[in-house]
């Protein structure tokens, strides 16, 4: 195994403000990583970065050993909720990546037709976002980031904005679909029972400024089923998971408190 | 319908996302009979209740004038060839007028949403001129570029104009800035971010604008002529007035009813084409 997303050394402040702190960790190839932290670990200055629309003061992110210079497809993002464009068909939505780099071509259209299949939306091409469910919303999403074939997935709390018994069959989903080509996925995530269920090595990051704490391989077998969830060894991780955080979480709770206008 | 989300039930998970999903992109909900009737009956019985005060109440023709005496006039209008003359002068006033204003509007509009200085430098003068009635210099405009058509067509401008400039620079700052983080996380250049995120969702904006600009250009046009044409709707209204014939005011005032109708529905149409995804969503709710 080989390191596909190298993060090095990230540094970055905005003023006095001390987001990120030598935030270093690796994906290997064919990984599935999550990273769960409490809010104010810098997380979206980390993705933003990766996605190289913001420029660290220090450190780089490497992708297959070369350090990104801006945007690029070779890594492909899932949003929080609703970046689908709400003006576009499923079907425009889902090329839309293609269409912006110019690589709308017959096989890459053909191949964006199966991944449709695969996410279990054939038949909704010509629907509109608002009239199709969440769940589905998120499948497109996905769909659409994979279209392009990225090196790495970087998924950014995909399922957040979904309801539990949803978010349950969406990362079994998400599970089923990542079988079958084995992307490096870089999972962002507020849940730990879900980055615990998804992930083959957790990075937890501690707040302000973003660091990470520690690194935990989870060693739960795969494919994985929800069962999994009711295990003994599945509990064990995601206690030792809010063992890390437990203390950050306070804080950044009492600080919300206390500074209500900040 | 059923075909389609039977089609895509295949997987298990799938059976209820299917149901949600059940609204097509062409279902029809169903017509609501009563609803439908209710602007047309409203219409026909204002008219049949001004036709009974018209001739059996106010009896004086100084006064009020009926629908059937409007009619009367129209024809009478028609076969002398004058109305054609009027609405063709007004229409290619208002039109040209409201072609220039929209186009001129969109373009200040983006100018003032891309860029700092012009929103500066424009802002005040934009938040002026919306606030004034811009209809009360139409005779200095007149004195200034003479009784022809393009004084009306400058009225029109400058009345049409400021809606568009503002709708167009608050659509495309309304932007959703998670849309435009999103699109350039997939490489969108600058260029691509305009073309492919925020025009596209400042479109309603712009339709809202256009009805507007629609409205204030009409009411300009007739102003305008009120104050001084050769012809027009404006004129037909002025010289009807001045000679006390209330039929044939009113042929005017109607006939400017109906066209702003006609055109606030036009556009709406064109808007429900442009934009299904929009009637769609407010369908649904």
């Amino acid at each position: 195994m080989s390191a596909k997303l190298q993060v090095n050394n990230l540094r970055k402040s905005f003023g006095s403000l001390h987001v990120l702190r030598d935030l270093d960790f690796e994906v290997n190839e064919h990984e599935f990583v999550a990273i769960v932290g409490p809010s104010g670990c810098g997380k979206t200055t980390l993705l933003r970065t990766i996605a190289g629309i913001e420029v660290p003061d220090a450190g780089a992110v490497l992708i297959d050993g070369h350090p990104i210079k801006g945007p690029g497809a070779d890594r492909g993002f899932v949003f929080q909720q609703d970046s689908l464009l709400p003006w576009r068909t499923i079907w425009k939505n889902l090329v839309f990546g293609l269409e912006v780099n110019g690589r709308l071509t017959e096989a890459n259209v053909a191949k964006a037709k199966k991944l449709l299949k695969l996410v279990g939306l054939s038949g909704f091409e010509q629907y509109y976002p608002n009239q199709i469910s969440g769940g589905m919303r998120q499948r497109v999403n996905l769909a659409r980031a994979l279209a392009l074939n990225p090196e790495v997935l970087i998924m950014d709390e995909p399922f957040s904005a979904l309801d539990a018994q949803t978010r349950e069959v969406m990362q079994l989903e998400l599970l089923r679909i990542w079988q079958h080509g084995r992307k490096t996925v870089l999972f962002i995530t507020h849940q730990i029972d879900e980055a615990v269920f998804v992930a083959d090595r957790i990075v937890v990051l501690g707040r302000r400024p973003g660091r990470v704490k520690e690194i935990i391989p989870i060693d739960l077998p795969r494919p994985r089923d929800l069962s999994v969830k009711r295990t003994a060894a599945f509990g064990a991780y995601v206690d030792q998971v809010w063992n890390l955080i437990e203390n950050d979480v306070r804080a950044s709770i009492d600080e919300d408190t206390q500074l209500p206008a900040a | 319908m059923m075909g389609r989300s039977e089609r895509a039930m295949g997987s298990r998970e799938e059976g209820n996302v299917a149901v949600e999903a059940d609204i097509g992109p062409n279902r029809r909900w169903p017509g609501n009979a009563a609803l439908y009737w209710t602007s047309t009956t409203s219409i026909v019985g204002g008219l049949l209740i001004w036709e009974i005060v018209g001739r059996f109440v106010v009896k004086n023709a100084l006064f009020l004038t009926t629908p059937t005496q409007i009619v009367a006039a129209t024809f009478q209008l028609i076969a002398e060839g004058d109305l054609q003359r009027h609405v063709a002068a007004s229409a290619s006033e208002f039109f040209i007028g409201l072609v220039i204003a929209i186009l001129l509007g969109i373009g200040v509009g983006f100018a003032m949403a891309s860029d700092k200085y012009a929103k500066r430098a424009l802002g005040p003068w934009v938040a002026a001129f919306y606030a004034t009635p811009t209809i009360a210099i139409s005779p200095l405009i007149i004195l200034w570029a003479g009784i022809g058509i393009w004084s009306k067509v400058i009225v029109v401008i400058i009345n049409a104009i400021f809606p568009m400039i503002i709708n167009t620079e608050a659509g495309l700052r309304s932007t959703d800035k998670q849309l435009i983080e999103a699109a350039r996380c997939f490489g969108c250049s600058r260029l691509q971010v305009f073309w492919k995120i925020s025009l596209p969702s400042a479109v309603p904006f712009l339709f809202a604008g256009i009805k507007l600009a629609i409205g204030r250009g009409l009411v300009a046009v007739v102003v305008a002529e009120l104050f001084g044409s050769r012809a027009g709707l404006g004129f037909l209204l002025a010289q009807a007035s001045d000679a006390f014939n209330m039929p044939l005011l009113f042929v005017s005032v109607v006939l400017l009813a109906v066209t702003g109708m006609t055109l606030t529905w036009l556009v709406g149409a064109i808007e429900r084409l442009l934009m299904p995804w929009r009637t769609l969503s407010e369908r649904e709710s």
